[in-house]
């Protein structure tokens, strides 16, 4: 009778746990991300920063990035680019979450509002986007443009439901496809972001939370609080004293992502119109030699950060092993190359600042004083220093350039006489001109990877943008987090993989 | 009585009318510009001339000021610049956050500053006279911001008796709501608590020599009701200035403290909306900030009037 009750039993309990699996695959438990920006907006066509964590639960791209920096199918299942036209077939089944179905007609209204908005800057090269078919999505290109899928694979690529445009609070109120559905009433506004399982998503198996939060701690000791007491999973940092402080805590790890931020300085009077030495090629070799990038390193960026003499980083499918070292620290060989210069005394040039670069800026001015030339540091409000580099107010300037930018953008930015941030319009190099073309002429990385590790030997010969660091993408988490191991990190990006997240316990 | 609250409430509109030109014509003379933070490092120069007309930025700023301030007056401070969060919504849920924290650390002040300074006064040159007074050149000398991280890894990353970052509302439990906010309250109100203390102390020694307490003593009034009803009503006059001073102080300390703990509060939104140079929320925040100044101080009076009949107006 026993054994027949205890039978009984585990057969119900067995059956009431096949009946709970549906419910468990709609996932369990919480996972929280802390990020170190506030959020700006959701609307991911007027996305021109950071933020992108409070986006990728609602939202999905028609490509992904796989973990190597491969373009992979999403919502799009397939592409074939023929010229100027981009064939994209799209994955069927797939619905909004408020009941519209994803088609190619709302993929074309998606592109075309990204084109017509105009702040996703891979779309600046989409003329405009049709539907062949129910799910065949037609792109024509203004030029041709290898870098199309890899911009589908971001923001230019996330799809929003088309009745959703019209609503004016977008930018609160996201409506994708994405495995998580925003939830506005338990959301609370400049604090955290909530997100529960999208009822209707297309791959229900890779829904492994009950419930995704993303919080906004600007403040990187807060937000290191928080990951100490548990009150977040993970978040991310800058190279900064805090994320020094977790690499260094026992129970907690720092994740080195793919991409991060690479800073330089730009030498924009590269023809030397206000400062004539700045056409000498030695000049700026011995410049690039003069800066003692590990001291530098350790220094301002508390160690977390690389050594660079590129615009990419190792691991980068364009990153060109050859240029390591090219610029290491040589003081002696610095002098030698000013002395044979046409300004053997030396010289001065103002660089504008804002805050952040302060520190980094004046280290350099202690480098460049080595070797006889003065950096008269000129200060600039916050916010103003992407404009001012536009303007010839001043010969040189300082940027940061994200890695997993498609090169096709260093030479919009910097190379072509009318580049963002050449504002001399100085002329390039024939050499450099004809690899930055040769670099468009394919959409195949293995293709365009020589041409481009060429046109960053040609950058270090030329020496008019300086490399100096690369700080990797940095991730805090917690050690359950670490140890977590449906915890994948998108490619390039601060933010976690949501498909197939569980929680930590 | 009814006349001063009116009398007040009444300056309270040309005063809003000075603060909000001031900040409409500082905030615009600022260099930087909201649209490049908007666009990002990408805009083309026509991307900012669109955005630039559609956010009214090409209109003369006398324009834009008429056409805000006719809005403000209908109830309506705008939008922010950078989404559709209306600023009277930013401002309406963060005014409790603020306001909890500072009437919180208000009340510790006021607690431990009254209780300091009265312990102090009760016995001159004691070592608890020397302990207070130390204690309170400590409380005004140490930053909050700094104490607020000891508080914090002490009693939240060591203990775990408190969150480290964050704010609970009252609404939704009262324990985590009072979690929430007891350390950064503590860390705010002391610097404040200090000050209350040296004043209480200076009044209460004076008060304590005056005839009335010599004679309240003579009557064989006990210690407790000679030092709470007669000579603390009396002190208070002048603490009561402080106090009205040191909110105001605590309403500014508060935008640093959010900061270190990570609560969304008022301060946390006005360093955003400088940092974007978003022109309405920051109106919307100066005006806030200057009706609370506004009406503490007119509390202040209420408070003094009612201790003291002589200050009350005619």
């Amino acid at each position: 009778m026993r054994s027949w009750i205890t039978g009984s039993t585990i057969a119900v309990a067995m059956a009431l746990g096949l009946a709970a699996s549906p419910a468990l695959s709609q996932g369990s438990g919480t996972f929280k991300y802390a990020e170190q920006v506030k959020l700006i907006t959701m609307d991911p066509q007027k996305q021109s920063g950071s933020g992108v964590p409070f986006l990728r639960p609602a939202y999905e791209s028609l490509f992904e990035k796989g973990p190597n920096g491969e373009n992979l199918p999403l919502l799009a299942t397939d592409y074939a680019v023929d010229g100027l036209d981009v064939t994209i077939t799209l994955r069927q089944g797939v619905s909004f979450t408020n009941g519209e179905p994803f088609n190619a007609d709302a993929a074309a209204k998606n592109i075309n509002r990204g084109v017509e908005i105009g702040i996703v800057e891979g779309l600046k090269t989409v003329e405009s986007a049709s539907a062949a078919d129910e799910y065949t999505l037609i792109i024509r290109l203004k030029e041709f443009d290898p870098a199309i899928i890899s911009t589908l694979c971001y923001t230019g690529g996330m799809m929003i439901a088309p009745a959703a445009m019209a609503d004016p609070a977008l930018d609160r109120n996201p409506v994708g496809t994405g495995p998580y559905v925003h939830i506005k009433t338990e959301s609370r506004e400049g604090e955290v972001q909530v997100y529960t399982p999208n009822p209707t998503y297309w791959d229900k198996d890779k829904i492994g939370l009950a419930r995704y939060e993303v919080w906004e701690i600007p403040d990187d000791t807060a937000r290191l609080n928080a990951l100490k007491t548990g009150q977040i999973d993970a978040g991310n940092w800058l190279s900064n004293p805090q994320a020094a402080i977790i690499d260094r805590t026992p129970d907690l790890k720092l994740i080195r992502n793919n991409g991060g931020l690479n800073y330089h300085v730009i030498i924009s009077d590269r023809e030397g119109t206000v400062v004539p030495a700045f056409a000498d090629p030695l000049v700026r070799k011995a410049m690039a030699l003069s800066i003692d990038r590990e001291g530098f390193n350790k220094a301002i960026q508390f160690g977390l950060a690389a050594k660079s003499f590129q615009p990419y980083g190792k691991g980068d499918w364009a990153y060109d092993p050859a240029l390591e070292g090219v610029y290491d620290y040589d003081l002696d060989k610095a002098r030698d190359l000013m002395a044979q210069s046409k300004f053997p005394d030396g010289f001065s040039f103002d660089m504008p600042s804002i805050p952040v670069y302060q520190s980094r800026l004046e280290a350099l001015a202690g480098f460049f004083k080595e070797i006889g030339i003065t950096m008269n540091i000129a200060p600039q409000e916050p916010g103003t220093l992407a404009r001012v580099s536009r303007t010839t107010a001043y010969p040189a300037t300082n940027l940061v350039w994200n890695t997993i930018t498609d090169p096709k953008f260093l030479a919009l930015r910097y190379v072509y006489d009318d580049a963002n941030y050449n504002p001399f319009k100085a002329k390039p190099s024939e050499t450099l001109l004809a690899l930055a073309e040769e670099g468009l002429t394919s959409v195949e990385t293995e293709v365009r990877a020589p041409v481009y590790r060429k046109m960053a030997e040609q950058l270090a010969e030329e020496a008019f943008l300086i490399f100096v660091t690369n700080a990797p993408i940095l991730i805090g988490t917690s050690e359950k987090t670490a140890n977590n191991p449906t915890v994948v990190y998108r490619y390039g990006e601060d933010s976690v993989n949501l498909r197939g997240l569980k929680a930590n316990d | 009585m009814l006349r001063l609250i009116v009398q007040r409430l009444l300056a309270l509109i040309p005063l809003l009318f000075i603060v909000s030109v001031m900040t409409f014509s500082f905030t615009s003379l600022l260099p930087s510009d909201p649209v490049d933070l908007i666009l990002g490092e990408t805009g083309t120069q026509e991307q900012h001339e669109m955005l630039r007309e559609r956010m009214g930025l090409n209109e003369p700023i006398v324009v834009r000021y008429v056409q805000w301030l006719g809005r403000a007056v209908q109830g309506d401070l705008g939008t922010s610049f950078f989404n559709s969060v209306s600023v009277s919504t930013a401002l309406m849920q963060r005014l409790p956050v603020t306001l909890s924290l500072t009437l919180v650390s208000a009340l510790i002040a006021v607690v431990v500053g009254v209780a300091a300074g009265i312990a102090a006064a009760l016995r001159p040159r004691s070592l608890i006279d020397r302990l207070a007074t130390v204690g309170a050149t400590f409380g005004q000398a140490i930053p909050n911001f700094w104490f607020g991280l000891l508080l914090v890894a002490i009693f939240a990353v060591n203990l775990r008796w408190f969150p480290a970052t964050g704010f609970s509302p009252l609404s939704a439990s009262p324990v985590d709501w009072l979690r929430s906010v007891t350390l950064p309250a503590i860390a705010l109100g002391l610097s404040s608590s200090a000050a209350i203390a040296r004043q209480v102390r200076s009044a209460m020694v004076g008060v304590l020599q005056q005839d009335y307490i010599r004679a309240a003593r003579a009557q064989g009034l006990s210690s407790r009701r000679v030092i709470l009803k007669h000579a603390l009503t009396n002190a208070m006059v002048p603490v009561v200035a402080v106090l009205s001073f040191q909110i105001t102080v605590l309403l500014g300390g508060a935008l640093i403290v959010e900061q270190v703990f990570a609560i969304n509060g008022l301060g946390t939104l006005a360093i955003g909306a400088v940092r974007q140079q978003d022109i309405p929320m920051i109106q919307g925040l100066v005006l806030v900030m200057v009706g609370l100044v506004v009406v503490v101080q007119l509390a202040t009076d209420v408070i003094y009037g009612l201790l003291n009949p002589k200050a009350r107006p005619s």
